[in-house]
């Protein structure tokens, strides 16, 4: 996603973002691949017949190393499923009701989903602390923060004035 | 590397040994670069010079091939050869820091020498075409291997049987892979592409034809050759992080960006944006993650 502004600014209403996944979702789970660049080009290209990921003997903090070539660049990457309870949604546009005005049905749908992404590096093996793979600590962080707080949570976070 | 799987150490090889090293496709735009070298014991010098090698290049493909096989079936010699896939060519060289082709020619040559003395070939010289500054190279080899004695010349195929020899070698195992290349890609390729040099109307026209505005080319075109910056218009614009990277210090930026616009990339004038979500604005934790909150897209 690039945070693109899209239509007019002076519209409110909120955009409508459907999950459910249609029979027309397909799932791209194996088939998402991170690459450490920017392709100036949106739109489909043949991957699987240009781009031939292979598994390599390498293990790094428990992530296996796969290798791949773009553009002549040797690439080293990893595999991560994403966490139980998540998902990865590509989402398109709502192809009709491209008003004038945009006030009607603007929004998104599952186009497709998929259940793992492939992150890629150049000249640099994957390591648990690169940058995209610490993004996924966020799950832990917003599991900590939303879950439902229990009596036991609020009592073993009350200072005991005692033992400080 | 490749060479058939060594006989059981050859008596010969435990006297006093010379040993040629020379390459193939060093120039063409596509395919491996291969180094192969040649050697025998001293003594059998003299029968090398009668084998009629000649210079590699002015002879027929078919003359190569027989005159292999002959030196293959020679109990004397031996020889072996290092394929460099056109894969790690392009990675070495558009690697942050770039190994370039004298450096990788050099540690394939070196690694040839390595490889027979590990097999127990009491090298006591070789000779070598020059690569890059001829003195500093033999400097280089002779402190690699101090107790071996470095002939290192131009021409030195035409100069030394060895060397004549190694180069056969290494251009029959070139002609060879490149004829049975087998391409990692599963889209159509055709396999005429010439002699792959450059200049070859058959290799360009080969060129036109696989061109891709995503992919550039199949994976057996070194994508670090000049050839392939004037595709650039062919293609799309891709700009890498670890180039935008090292863009901020101002004297390394210009440089880099020279380099990389002659090469067909586009620079670091290019937002970084482009590149990675902003952290503006956010604590430490999302800017760290590089993650970037969209309330609208």
């Amino acid at each position: 996603m690039d945070g693109r502004d899209e239509g007019s600014s002076e519209m409110e209403a909120p955009i409508a973002v459907d999950l459910s996944r249609g029979s027309a979702a397909a799932d791209l789970t194996g088939k998402v691949h991170q690459l450490p660049c920017c392709i100036k080009h949106d739109g489909p290209t043949p991957v699987s017949q240009y781009f031939k990921p292979k598994p390599t003997e390498m293990e790094v903090d428990g992530l296996k190393v796969e290798e791949a070539h773009f553009r002549g660049r040797k690439l080293h990457g990893t595999t991560v499923a994403l966490p139980r309870g998540y998902s990865g949604f590509i989402l398109g546009k709502k192809c009709h009701d491209q008003g004038n005005n945009g006030m009607n049905s603007q929004g998104w749908v599952t186009a497709a989903t998929f259940e793992d992404i492939t992150v890629w590096n150049h000249d640099a093996i994957p390591s648990k602390d690169d940058a995209f793979l610490r993004a996924f600590h966020w799950f832990t962080a917003a599991n900590a923060l939303h879950q439902t707080v229990t009596a036991e949570d609020l009592e073993s976070a009350c200072i005991d004035w005692e033992l400080v | 590397m490749g060479s058939e799987p060594p006989p059981p150490l050859p008596e010969w090889a435990s006297e006093p040994c010379i040993m040629g090293i020379d390459e193939a496709g060093r120039g063409p735009v596509l395919g491996p670069m291969v180094y192969g070298c040649l050697y025998c014991a001293l003594s059998y010098q003299k029968t090398l010079s009668t084998l009629s090698f000649a210079d590699s290049k002015t002879l027929k493909e078919e003359k190569r091939e027989e005159l292999f096989e002959n030196l293959k079936a020679d109990e004397s010699i031996g020889w072996a050869v290092d394929v460099i896939d056109p894969r790690e060519l392009s990675d070495k060289m558009l690697r942050k820091n770039k190994i370039n082709l004298n450096e990788i020619s050099h540690e394939s040559a070196m690694g040839l020498i390595r490889k027979a003395l590990n097999l127990g070939v009491l090298l006591t010289e070789v000779y070598l075409d020059t690569v890059g500054d001829t003195e500093k190279y033999r400097v280089k080899l002779s402190e690699r291997f101090p107790n071996i004695k470095f002939v290192v010349a131009k021409k030195a195929d035409s100069l030394y049987p060895v060397v004549s020899g190694a180069s056969i070698v290494a251009k029959v195992t070139r002609d060879r892979a490149l004829r049975d290349w087998l391409p990692d890609e599963t889209a159509d390729l055709s396999r005429n592409f010439g002699s792959g040099y450059p200049g070859d109307p058959q290799t360009k026209a080969w060129l036109e034809d696989h061109k891709h505005s995503v992919f550039g080319f199949p994976s057996l075109v070194r994508f670090s050759w000049g050839t392939c910056t004037s595709y650039s218009k062919d293609f799309v614009d891709v700009l890498w992080e670890s180039d935008a990277a090292d863009g901020d210090e101002s004297g390394k930026s210009s440089k880099r960006q020279k380099k990389l616009t002659s090469a067909g990339f586009t620079t670091v004038k290019k937002r970084s944006e482009d590149i990675e979500s902003s952290g503006k604005g956010r604590c430490k934790f999302f800017q760290a993650r590089k993650l970037e909150l969209l309330s609208q897209f």
